[in-house]
């Protein structure tokens, strides 16, 4: 096993090496993942929205609204993929979390393709 | 299945290429979302022939091919810390570079691009300027395939990600890890 400079002591990587070594673990990193997937989602929104309301001539509203749909889904199954390899072969299991934002996304991206910019 | 040798200890390995993983996710999701505008672009310019650099289609198509190759640079950056993801002597890992290279070329073709269209406005699919967008999208894809076909089969070795139960899957893994699937020369 080979380690880094100034780890360890003569030799022999202990426990709180390799956590050092490790860092932030990943199963830890699902509060991150899940604010970087709804400022991706509002940034998508913000994205669209520019388009149907600056360049209505050449972005209809509804075609903004299907991109809009198309980038949630593929933001959403990026999301689940990366909170489950995450939390796979972990103890934690954040599924509910992991419900409740995916469905409020999906509600939220409902609502704005129904109501906002026509 | 033959043993790679452990430079880093398991659990340690098995956290970094998971965090690769993660990036490689956020990345393959915006490829996804060019290939979105590559409609949504594409359909605009049925209507509009050609508009200028500063249309929110090109805004979308033009960040997102600077987005990539930064995004799989800090990839290639932080690949060094997994010493079985290192290419022939010593180098980067040969799909890795190959996606990296592969979305330059999608980058610098935007200056290509808008130098072509300044002298020649139609907007035809197939002008040679539009060549390099496809091709380095082709070369970055496969590329990437073979770097995250890569990292996959190392995770199954680790005992950290389950192998196919298609044995025909399998079998492709294993050849994968013993550097048999495409070529030795790249590991």
């Amino acid at each position: 096993m080979t380690l880094p400079k100034g780890f360890g002591t003569g030799g022999g990587a202990t426990s709180a090496d390799v956590e050092q070594m490790i860092g932030r673990r990943v199963e830890n990193m699902g509060g991150l993942i899940t604010l970087a997937y709804i400022a991706a989602w509002l940034a998508t929104f913000g994205g669209t929205a520019a388009g149907y309301f600056y360049y209505p001539w050449a972005y209809p509203t509804n075609s903004g609204h299907f991109a809009f749909i198309v980038l949630t889904i593929i933001e959403s199954t990026g999301y689940l993929f990366c909170m489950k390899v995450t939390q796979e072969g972990s103890n934690k299991k954040s599924d509910g979390m992991i419900a409740v934002v995916m469905g409020s996304i999906a509600v939220g991206t409902l609502f704005i393709s129904m109501f906002v910019g026509f | 299945m033959a043993q790679m040798p452990a430079l880093i200890p398991k659990e340690v390995e098995i956290q970094r290429l998971k965090k690769i993983w993660l990036m490689i996710i956020a990345l393959g999701s915006i490829a996804a979302s060019v290939e979105v505008d590559n409609f949504v672009d594409g359909s605009l310019h049925q209507t509009s022939i050609r508009d200028s650099a500063f249309t929110p289609a090109h805004w979308w198509l033009y960040s997102h091919f600077v987005a990539l190759p930064i995004g799989w640079g800090m990839v290639a950056v932080y690949d060094r810390k997994v010493p079985v993801l290192r290419g022939p002597n010593n180098s980067m890992n040969t799909g890795l570079k190959m996606a990296i290279l592969g979305y330059l070329a999608t980058m610098f073709t935007i200056g290509i691009n808008e130098m072509w269209h300044f002298w020649f406005v139609e907007e035809i699919f197939a002008v040679p300027n539009h060549w390099m967008f496809n091709m380095g999208v082709v070369v970055a894809f496969i590329g990437a395939l073979a770097y995250v076909i890569r990292i996959y089969a190392r995770l199954i070795e680790l005992g950290a990600e389950t192998p196919g139960e298609n044995p025909y899957v399998a079998e492709m893994y294993k050849m994968a890890l013993e550097g048999k699937l495409y070529s030795r020369s790249i590991p």
